[in-house]
C-alpha cells in the first residue's frame, strides 16, 4: 500500500509543477502588452513602475527562466504583489481563504446530509410517488445555476420577507461554536448562521440532487447483492440491514465523487461568492480577472488548482484506507 | 454499452431498413416516455424562440424608451400586454430581449459543444486505438485539464484572451473537450476489442480509417447523449460569464447579463431576473430531461 501512495503524491506533485508552469507562462500569452494591458485595468501606472512590472512578470526572460523564478518564489510564499491593491497576493489570499473554505464545507455537509436520507428513501420506495418526487427534484437541481438559486433566494428570503441578510459575511461560524457552547452564546452563533444560509444552500441544491441520485442506485445496487439478501433472510432487522448492511458499501462511490465536486463546488463559489459579495477566493479572482490585475489573476488560479488537487489527494487516500478491497488490489 | 440498440444496428450495414427500425423504435420509446417528451417540448419552445427572434421580440431588444423604465410586467399592477415581461431598468422591453438573448446562449452552446465534441471524440479515438506513448500523452493532458475546477478553467483562459463572444466560446471549449475524450477512449477501448475491428485489422485497413469507419460511428451514441446534457452545461455556463461581466459584451443580450443587471433591482424590479431566470431554468430543465431520456434509451442496462 505504501508505495501506492507515494505514486500518488508524486502524481499530484507533479500536475502541480504543471500547473505552476501554465500560470507562470500566462502573462506571455496575453495578446498584445500585457503591461499595458494590466496599465489599462490600473491607471496611474507611470513608465518606471511598467518596467519594474515587466522584470517582476519575468516578461523579458524566456519561458523557462521565467517559470523557474516563479516557482522559486512561489515555494518562498511570494506569489506577487496585487497591481490593484498593492499588496502582496499571497496575504489577500490568506485573509480570504477561510471565508471560502468554510462555505464549501457547510454547502458539502448540508448537500451530504439532506442527499442522503433522500438517497435512502427514494432506493427503498423505488418507482413510487416519493421517488417521482426525488427524480423532478434531481433534475430541477442539475438544472439550476447556483448564481441564479441565489439571486431567487435573496429576492425570497430577504427582498420579500426579510428574514436573512441579502449579502455580506459576519465571520467563521466554526470559531462561533465552542462559544456557544460553552457561554450559551447561541444568538452569536445565530448571528453568523444568517450569513451563511442563503450562499451555502445556493451552493449544496445541486449537489445534493446529484449526490440523492448517487446515494439511490448506489443502494439499489447493494440491496440486490447476496449479502443483504442472507442478512434478510436471516432475520436481522429491517433498520439494520439497511443502516449496517447496505448504506456502508453503497456510501464508497459516493466518497470518491466527493473529491470532483469539490471542483464544482470551487467553481460554483467563484459565481455564487459575487452574488453574496463573500470576501472568499473566488470574488477575489473574479476582481483580479476584471481590473486585469495579473499577478493576483495568477496567484488565485495557482492557489484555487492546488487546493482541489490537494483535496483530491486526500479523498483519494483515504478511498484507499477505507475501502479494504483496495487496500489489497 | 455493449448491447446498446444504436451500436448494434450502427455494427451491422447500414441499409435503409436498419435506419427504419432504429426511427421507428426512438419514437416508440419517445411517446412512452413523459420525460423525453416534456423535454422536447420545453426545447422545441426555446428552438423555436430563437429561431423567429425577429419575428417575435415585439421591439428592438436594444431601444431604450423612457416611460418603460421599470415597467411592471403583466402580472403585476400597472402592467399590460404590451410588455409582457416588464421593462428593464433602462426603459428595454425585457421580453424583446430574452428572445433575442437566446440565440446567444444557443449559439455559444452549439458551437462550443460541436467543438468539444469533434476534437475530444477524436482525439480520444486515437488515444483509445492508439494505445502506447500517443495514449499516455493524450491521456496525461486531460488528467492535467481535469485538475482545474471547470470554471476557474475558463476564468483563467478568459483571463487571458480578454472577455468576448469567442473568447468565451475558446475558454469553454478548452474546458469541455477532456469529457469526450475519456468517454470516447473507453469506448474504443472496448471497441477495438471486437472481432470486427479485428476482421478489418487482419485485411490491412489502415488504422486512421479504422477509427474513422469502425471506432467513431460506435461511440456516436455516448457522445450524443453526453453532448445533449452539455449544452445545458454551457447554457449555464455561458449565462455564469456573462454575469460575472465576462462573456458577450453589450449590446448584445444574454440572459446571464439580464440577471446581473436585475440583481441591483431586487428591491423595485424583481421582474428584471425573474424572466431571464425562468427561461435559463426552463431551457436547462427541458435538456436534462431529454438527454436523460436520451441516455436510458441509448444504454438500457444504466440504472434508471
Amino acid at each position: 500500500m505504501l508505495p501506492l501512495i507515494i505514486k500518488r503524491i508524486a502524481y499530484a506533485l507533479v500536475i502541480i509543477a504543471g500547473i505552476a508552469f501554465v500560470v507562470s507562462a500566462m502573462t506571455k500569452l496575453v495578446p498584445g502588452d500585457p503591461v499595458d494591458v494590466m496599465a489599462a485595468g490600473n491607471p496611474g501606472m507611470t513608465e518606471a513602475d511598467k518596467a519594474r512590472l515587466r522584470t517582476q512578470l519575468g516578461l523579458d526572460r524566456p519561458m523557462l527562466d521565467q517559470y523557474v523564478s516563479y516557482l522559486g518564489n512561489a515555494l518562498r510564499g511570494d506569489l506577487g504583489t496585487s497591481l490593484r491593491q498593492r499588496v502582496p497576493a499571497a496575504q489577500l489570499i490568506l485573509e480570504r481563504l477561510p471565508a471560502t473554505a468554510e462555505l464549501t464545507l457547510w454547502s458539502m455537509v448540508l448537500a451530504l446530509s439532506v442527499a442522503t436520507p433522500i438517497g435512502i428513501v427514494t432506493a427503498l420506495r423505488r418507482d413510487s410517488p416519493i421517488d417521482t418526487a426525488g427524480t423532478v427534484v434531481a433534475v430541477v437541481g442539475v438544472s439550476t445555476p447556483s448564481f441564479l438559486l441565489g439571486v431567487l433566494l435573496i429576492l425570497l428570503f430577504s427582498v420579500q420577507l426579510g428574514w436573512l441578510p441579502a449579502s455580506g459575511y459576519k465571520g467563521s461560524v466554526i470559531a462561533a461554536i465552542p462559544k456557544a457552547i460553552v457561554d450559551g452564546r447561541f444568538d452569536l452563533l445565530w448571528q453568523k448562521v444568517r450569513y451563511f444560509l442563503l450562499p451555502s444552500v445556493s451552493l449544496a441544491f445541486g449537489l445534493m440532487a446529484v449526490n440523492a441520485r448517487l446515494i439511490r442506485s448506489a443502494m439499489i445496487e447493494t440491496i440486490r447483492q447476496d449479502y443483504v439478501q442472507f442478512a434478510r433472510a436471516k432475520g436481522v432487522p429491517p433498520r439494520t440491514v439497511v443502516l449496517k448492511h447496505a448504506f456502508r458499501n453503497a456510501i464508497i462511490p459516493v466518497i470518491t465523487m466527493v473529491g470532483l465536486q469539490l471542483g464544482n463546488l470551487l467553481s460554483g463559489a467563484i459565481v455564487a461568492e459575487t452574488v453574496f459579495a463573500w470576501p472568499g477566493i473566488g470574488r477575489l479572482s473574479v476582481q483580479a480577472i476584471t481590473t486585469r490585475d495579473y499577478p493576483l489573476v495568477q496567484a488565485t488560479v495557482l492557489i484555487t488548482a492546488v487546493l482541489f488537487v490537494g483535496m483530491n489527494l486526500i479523498i483519494d487516500l483515504l478511498y484507499q484506507i477505507i475501502d479494504p478491497r483496495m487496500r489489497h488490489g | 454499452m455493449a448491447d446498446s440498440t444504436l451500436s448494434q444496428i450502427a455494427a451491422t450495414a447500414p441499409t435503409e431498413s436498419v435506419h427504419n427500425v432504429a426511427r421507428n423504435q426512438f419514437l416508440k420509446a419517445l411517446r412512452r416516455s413523459p420525460k423525453g417528451l416534456a423535454g422536447l417540448l420545453l426545447i422545441g419552445m426555446i428552438l423555436i424562440g430563437a429561431a423567429a427572434a425577429p419575428a417575435l421580440a415585439p421591439y428592438d431588444p436594444a431601444q431604450q424608451v423612457l416611460g418603460w423604465r421599470f415597467l411592471p410586467p403583466v402580472w403585476a399592477t400597472g402592467g399590460g400586454w404590451d410588455h409582457i415581461l416588464g421593462g428593464d431598468n433602462l426603459g428595454r422591453d425585457i421580453f424583446s430581449r430574452i428572445v433575442v438573448g437566446a440565440r446567444t446562449s444557443l449559439a455559444v452552446a452549439i458551437i462550443v459543444v460541436a467543438l468539444a465534441a469533434t476534437i475530444g471524440s477524436l482525439l480520444g479515438a486515437v488515444a483509445g486505438y492508439a494505445g502506447g506513448i500517443v495514449d499516455n500523452l493524450i491521456m496525461r493532458l486531460v488528467d492535467f485539464l481535469l485538475a482545474f475546477p471547470f470554471l476557474l478553467l475558463a476564468l483563467m483562459i478568459m483571463a487571458i484572451l480578454g472577455p468576448g463572444f469567442w473568447t468565451m466560446v475558446l475558454a469553454l471549449s478548452i474546458a469541455l473537450w477532456v469529457n469526450y475524450a475519456r468517454v470516447v477512449r473507453g469506448e474504443a477501448l472496448r471497441i477495438e476489442q471486437m472481432e470486427f475491428v479485428e476482421a478489418a485489422r487482419s485485411i490491412g485497413v489502415p488504422g486512421w480509417r479504422i477509427v474513422l469507419g469502425h471506432v467513431l460511428p460506435n461511440v456516436i451514441p455516448s457522445v450524443l447523449v453526453l453532448a445533449t446534457l452539455e449544452v445545458a452545461l454551457v447554457i449555464i455556463a455561458e449565462a455564469a460569464l456573462s454575469f460575472l461581466g465576462l462573456g458577450v459584451q453589450p449590446p448584445t443580450p444574454s440572459w446571464g447579463k439580464m440577471i446581473s443587471e436585475g440583481r441591483d433591482f431586487l428591491y423595485d424590479a424583481p421582474w428584471m431576473v425573474l424572466g431571464p431566470g425562468l427561461v435559463i431554468l426552463m431551457t436547462s430543465v427541458g435538456i436534462n430531461l431529454f438527454g436523460d431520456f436520451l441516455r436510458d434509451f441509448v444504454d438500457p442496462r444504466a440504472e434508471r
